[in-house]
């Protein structure tokens, strides 16, 4: 699977890559100035799949039914500086990037809090049932990360990213179980389906830690695989309608142009 | 890969967490075979409450030695309290505390054994007789209830309340469709209202709630799957043919009738219903009629309606006459082989079971009374 998916990015750069070059002509002096004082430029599109998940899993989550990754992209324009010899080096720069995933879960007595829309009533209770979860939330990330390079074919790097949310969705639905008022000693009512929509109470801010690396597979073509790791859920951590933080997890596959 | 990430979620699934409820689910059936010649008919098991009929020659003595078995939720535990209340005198009440699995959870279980009592036939339906649903500060509602000559009490009046509960607007019980307000006709009454059930109710597919009290039960499992099978209304109570249906009521209609979808329908007003409705039963097995069927089942004997409520905004007494139904005749034998079940209904929305109505729509009822046929 690995292999098919650097081969269809890899196809489609060689489809993009000679007009790209042709284009940059007049540029090239400058970009080979830069190289020479270690400076480079880089562009990088990648494919997001992983989950926005509770660590670990809470014991009120008894099983996963499905699990869709959804269409995650990550377009990454970065410059890297190498330092001394040129094996240490910093790479930063800015990323548009789409985190989501929809899952279908069992629970057995779920806790959950919920406003109604205009506020004039809260509903408290334990859920019995399945659970579907739906997360498309875009960020604009930049990420500082240290590189080192092994040898001219491959790099690892290692740093933190900051996300920035620009667009946030977090939708859902409970059905198919029962939900207890207050706790699992109260009155029972049986749900056939009740949808949420929590998109308003996503934090802004979200960082983490990323760590990944690189294979430069031609002269100016990589492919690289990452992995993002948030250390702040996306909720703030007294929402009550979710008790347990969601970290987004999420790896990247992705190919990079070296300029 | 993606049967990979699933694979490696699933495997985070962590041991399953120990049952946090403890219901009791059932009463054992070698119990109940056991006591056979003392029951009548099956236990109603609700969330705090299991109530057994027992048949009228049974001594309370008799009833004080009884300690049923019951089904729990798988794990929990349960112990009976050192305490029997006498309900006047033709009933007991035990007590039973359970516990869950994981030890975090308990309740007490209200367990009555009552001698079968039929509506007495002088009662008057006052509603004087009311209370928080479980003892403050849990309780949310009102729920009413019956005291007969000998003090007995009897839980025979049931409402929606409990499925307004799950939409979280009713802090106090004021709040909610249906209520008790001081301002009764004598005393206190019922107050019905019509209200807005807020984002979860239309989530649901229920905009809004019509305030109801009825004779029956209100099962509240089902208040949002299935609404219509939510209102048991009838009980086996009656004494006796019944000829009219009196009372005292006031209404006030809300501003915008809307529909199913909380949609305005222009043009159209509110409307109140009173009624009440004998039908038969089989008495081994008894089904009741819901709000499928409650005025349009065939198996309806006599019914009384309120037609052309109107808008009184003073109490304004009423008088409806029990009339044949579905082309049947009162059987006295029926009755007295218990196969008849009689219900009264109030609504301030007379399309609520359907959630047509106006939000605002306002019922006040008292001091309703059945007159029965004193043959």
């Amino acid at each position: 699977m690995k292999k098919i998916i650097i081969a269809v990015l890899a196809s489609i750069i060689a489809l993009c890559a000679p007009a790209k070059t042709n284009k940059i002509n007049d540029r090239d002096k400058n970009l080979i100035n830069a190289a020479l004082l270690g400076w480079q430029i880089r562009l990088s599109a990648g494919y997001n799949i992983g989950g926005t998940a509770p660590l670990p899993l809470p014991r009120e989550i008894r099983g996963i039914e499905s699990y869709n990754p959804g269409l995650n992209l990550a377009i990454e324009g970065t410059v890297e500086k190498m330092f001394g010899k040129g094996d240490w080096g910093l790479r930063w720069g800015i990323r548009l990037e789409s985190k989501g995933m929809t899952t279908k879960a069992d629970t057995k007595n779920y806790h959950m809090e919920a406003w109604n829309t205009d506020g004039s009533g809260q509903v408290v209770g334990a859920f019995t049932g399945k659970v579907k979860t739906s997360v498309k939330n875009t960020y604009v990330t930049l990420p500082v990360l240290a590189v080192y390079r092994i040898n001219e074919r491959w790099n690892v790097s290692a740093g933190a990213y900051a996300s920035y949310l620009l667009d946030g969705e977090f939708t859902g639905e409970a059905y198919d179980g029962y939900i207890r008022d207050q706790n699992p000693t109260g009155e029972k009512a049986e749900v056939t389906r009740a949808m949420y929509d929590f998109s308003n109470d996503l934090l802004k801010f979200n960082w983490g830690l990323q760590a990944g690396g690189e294979f430069r597979a031609y002269k100016h073509l990589a492919v690289f695989a990452n992995l993002q790791w948030s250390i702040n859920g996306i909720f703030n951590s007294d929402f009550g309608s979710v008790t347990f933080p969601l970290y987004p997890i999420y790896g990247t596959l992705g190919f990079t142009y070296l300029f | 890969m993606l049967l990979t990430i699933l694979s490696v979620l699933t495997s985070c699934i962590r041991e399953e967490a120990p049952n946090a409820e403890c219901d009791i689910i059932a009463v054992k059936a070698t119990w109940l075979e056991s006591n056979k010649e003392i029951l009548s008919g099956s236990p109603i098991i609700s969330n705090n409450d299991v109530m057994f009929y027992v048949k009228e020659e049974t001594s309370i003595e008799t009833l004080k030695q009884l300690d049923p078995e019951f089904e729990l939720t798988y794990g929990a535990l349960i112990v009976k309290e050192n305490r029997i209340e006498e309900n006047g005198t033709r009933g007991i009440y035990l007590y039973y505390r359970t516990t869950s699995e994981d030890g975090a959870w308990s309740k007490t279980y209200r367990v009555s054994f009552t001698k079968q009592t039929v509506i007495d036939v002088n009662a008057v339906f006052g509603f004087e007789n009311f209370e928080l649903n479980q003892p403050a500060p849990k309780g949310k509602y009102n729920v009413w209830h019956e005291v007969d000559a000998n003090g007995t009490r009897l839980n025979w009046w049931a409402s929606g309340n409990a499925g307004f509960n799950f939409t979280g607007k009713g802090k106090t019980p004021a709040d909610f469709p249906t209520s008790s307000d001081s301002a009764g006709f004598k005393g206190c009454c019922i107050k019905l209202t019509t209200r807005d059930t807020g984002s979860f109710g239309k989530m649901a597919g229920m905009p809004i709630a019509a305030g109801n009290i009825f004779l029956g039960e209100f099962i509240s499992a089902n208040a949002m799957k299935e609404p219509l099978a939510a209102t048991r209304f009838g009980l086996a109570i009656a004494p006796s043919k019944p000829l009219t249906l009196t009372g005292h009521y006031r209404y006030t209609p809300g501003e915008t009738f809307t529909d199913k979808a909380k949609e305005e329908v222009a043009g159209r007003r509110d409307t109140c219903a009173i009624y009440s409705v004998l039908y038969e039963i089989d008495p081994g097995n008894i089904v009741t009629l819901d709000g499928s069927n409650v005025l349009s089942s065939d198996r309806i004997v006599l019914v009384a309606e309120l037609k052309n409520p109107g808008e009184p905004d003073e109490w304004t007494s009423f008088e409806i006459p029990y009339v044949p139904a579905n082309g049947k005749v009162f059987d006295w034998q029926k009755l007295e082989k218990g196969e008849y079940a009689i219900t009264v209904v109030a609504s301030s929305s007379k399309g609520g079971a359907f959630f047509e109505g106006a939000v605002g729509s306002t019922l006040y009822v008292d001091e309703l009374k059945i007159n029965w046929d004193n043959k």
